[in-house]
């Protein structure tokens, strides 16, 4: 009995866990670039799976032009909040910049309600798995589907980071922007780029959570706070890192589900954010914000 | 705003009466002509009005933008919903005890998180915000949950009597606005306020001249918590009926969204903003769902159509890309 409720806790904090992950990469990418707190990051998610939802409605699409259409949705979606946000606003105070995401943020959650009302939508299922069972565990349809799109994304995020060109100058620009400057690389394009590949994340984690949870239109502030959340506890250091805070943080709430109760789960998990923010060293911080 | 080694104004209070004069004086007689039912709705918005100008002790003099005041606000509702309906006649002790508690907490809750940082910090307060509607409604058999509670017994002060009806808490927030504009005031003058600006305007500069951060910062903090307790509490009493859902993220983010369109470390004009705008906006019943789409976008245009002086700080003198 015991072993069947760990088995479900491991099953649904996985599911829930491989999104988190996602939203942290996203939120980690921008923050490592430009030191910019991504308050719409939420938002992201919310209208790249609110998109999805119409053209799955209008179109049967298989597997792979699925993920390739929410893949390109995703990466619009985050120019234009790059552009909106970040792009206006690049020589202005930090503090602007971070209520212009929260303007954002804002906006978009009305344009949701706007165009796809109040009642919670349901994203069908897209990618053919079907349930697994291994001994005392298994993983339903929903878990697989998102640990392929985080495992998957994660790694080729890994090797575009790696080996090619726009990777290695996001990479600079996370470290010394001025001296990538002058190696020749434009920040400004980094900025962006980190944008688009955090809106395509967070297209790919919409397209991971519309089946498990449904798509509401207040549902962007809360993932994207997870997100942050999970990538605090990875550190944003490492993409391996931020990814298993991510799995950390889903597994952690399915076990407070099991041992307290969903009420007080998101209390508890709001207060080891401020824990470990408040406990982890600020060297890096600080040298950002002097 | 003077700065250290200016000679000091023979008395800066004088220079802030013309300006008081003018923003309280049409609310006064807007409070005693308006009929009393349509004074409900304008109520409301004093209690943001008292919320914004909460924020702005941490905000407009101390540079933080925080998003836990509608938890504090929340916070002073709950506990004398507890406490003052359990003895309504010794709301005189009761009440400053929980401005006093809010205001220790909100300090506290400040002290460690100074050194966050802006974007960390807005994090930090925002998990404050959600953490407390949580609380309140996984406490179900004490406050109610989500259904919230009702309270039948309005505050009663000795020699005043019980605090009822619209026109008089219409004139109770005015107070409210007035006593926190006086402090505000008050401190922009004082050698703390002054410590707060040179914290706002820079961190490292401030800290090297010796002024100790997290202190100055909690105590700004904590002045705006009690503020915003108070202003719930009499809000509580007043609507007979309170929820989390009117204390939740969306009371924090109004207040934070009102005073950087009005203007970080100015008084009035966020206090104009709220009112003027928030009356504007729940009049526009056209606009119905796309109000949260409104907020974004005046927040947005505020940012972007006014140059440096809705924030506070000069780094924009810095390029960017030298600031690291």
């Amino acid at each position: 009995m015991v072993l069947l409720y760990l088995a479900q806790t491991i099953n649904s904090g996985l599911a829930l866990g491989a999104v988190y992950g996602l939203m942290a990469l996203g939120f980690s990418l921008v923050y490592n670039s430009s030191r910019l707190i991504n308050f719409a990051q939420g938002e992201l998610l919310l209208l790249s799976g609110l998109g999805l939802f119409s053209l799955t409605q209008a179109f049967s699409l298989n597997p792979l032009v699925a993920i390739a259409a929410a893949g390109i949705w995703g990466l619009m979606l985050g120019m234009v909040l790059y552009a909106t946000t970040l792009g206006f606003s690049l020589r202005k105070h930090p503090l602007k910049q971070l209520m212009l995401t929260v303007a954002a943020s804002m906006t978009w959650q009305g344009i949701a309600i706007l165009a796809w009302g109040k009642e919670p939508l349901m994203l069908p299922q897209m990618l053919p798995f079907s349930s697994v069972r291994m001994g005392p565990f298994f993983f339903s349809q929903d878990t697989l589907t998102a640990l392929a799109l985080a495992v998957g994304s994660g790694l080729l995020l890994s090797l575009f980071l790696r080996h090619t060109r726009w990777g290695r100058a996001i990479r600079a620009v996370s470290m010394n922007p001025l001296a990538a400057t002058l190696q020749g690389v434009n920040p400004r394009k980094a900025y962006a780029c980190t944008f688009a590949l955090a809106g395509l994340l967070a297209a790919l984690a919409g397209m991971a959570v519309g089946p498990q949870t449904m798509l509401r239109y207040d549902m962007g502030l809360g993932v994207g706070l997870k997100g942050f959340v999970a990538a605090t506890l990875g550190g944003y250091s490492s993409l391996g890192k931020v990814f298993l805070g991510g799995i950390c943080l889903g597994l952690l709430e399915a076990l407070f589900i099991l041992t307290m109760g969903a009420e007080l789960k998101e209390a508890v998990t709001y207060a080891i954010l401020i824990v470990i923010l408040i406990l982890t060293p600020h060297k890096e911080r600080q040298t950002a914000r002097a | 705003m003077s700065s250290l080694n200016d000679t000091p104004a023979p008395d800066p209070r004088s220079r802030e009466l013309v300006p008081a004069a003018a923003f309280f004086l049409p609310l006064v007689a807007l409070g005693l002509l308006l009929p009393a039912y349509s004074l409900l709705a304008v109520n409301q918005h004093l209690l943001l009005a008292v919320n914004v100008l909460a924020l702005n002790f941490c905000l407009g003099l101390g540079g933080q933008a925080s998003l836990a005041q509608g938890a504090f606000c929340g916070m002073g509702a709950y506990l004398s919903a507890l406490v003052v309906s359990a003895c309504p006649e010794s709301a005189a002790i009761t009440l400053p005890v929980i401005i006093v508690v809010v205001f220790v907490f909100g300090a506290l809750v400040s002290y460690p998180m100074e050194q966050l940082g802006e974007g960390f910090l807005a994090m930090a307060t925002l998990g404050v915000s959600l953490i407390f509607t949580n609380v309140v409604l996984s406490l179900p058999e004490l406050t109610g949950g989500g259904e919230g509670m009702v309270l039948h017994v309005p505050i009663t002060l000795p020699g005043i009597g019980a605090l009822q009806g619209d026109r008089l808490h219409y004139f109770l927030f005015l107070g409210l606005l007035a006593l926190g504009a006086y402090l505000y005031v008050t401190m922009r003058s004082t050698r703390l306020g002054r410590a707060l600006m040179a914290c706002r305007e820079d961190p490292l500069a401030a800290a090297a001249c010796g002024v100790s951060r997290p202190r100055v910062r909690a105590l700004a903090f904590g002045l705006g918590a009690g503020l915003s307790a108070l202003a719930g509490a009499l809000y509580a009493h007043y609507a007979g009926f309170i929820s989390p859902n009117q204390f939740d993220l969306h009371l924090s983010l109004k207040a934070l969204l009102f005073l950087v369109i009005g203007g970080p470390g100015r008084l009035y004009t966020p206090l104009i903003a709220v009112l003027l705008l928030e009356t504007l906006l729940s009049e526009a019943q056209l606009l119905g769902e796309a109000r949260t789409m409104a907020h974004g976008l005046l927040l947005a245009a505020a940012l972007l159509f006014d140059p440096e002086r809705r924030l506070p700080g000069l780094a924009s003198l810095v390029p960017r890309s030298l600031r690291r």
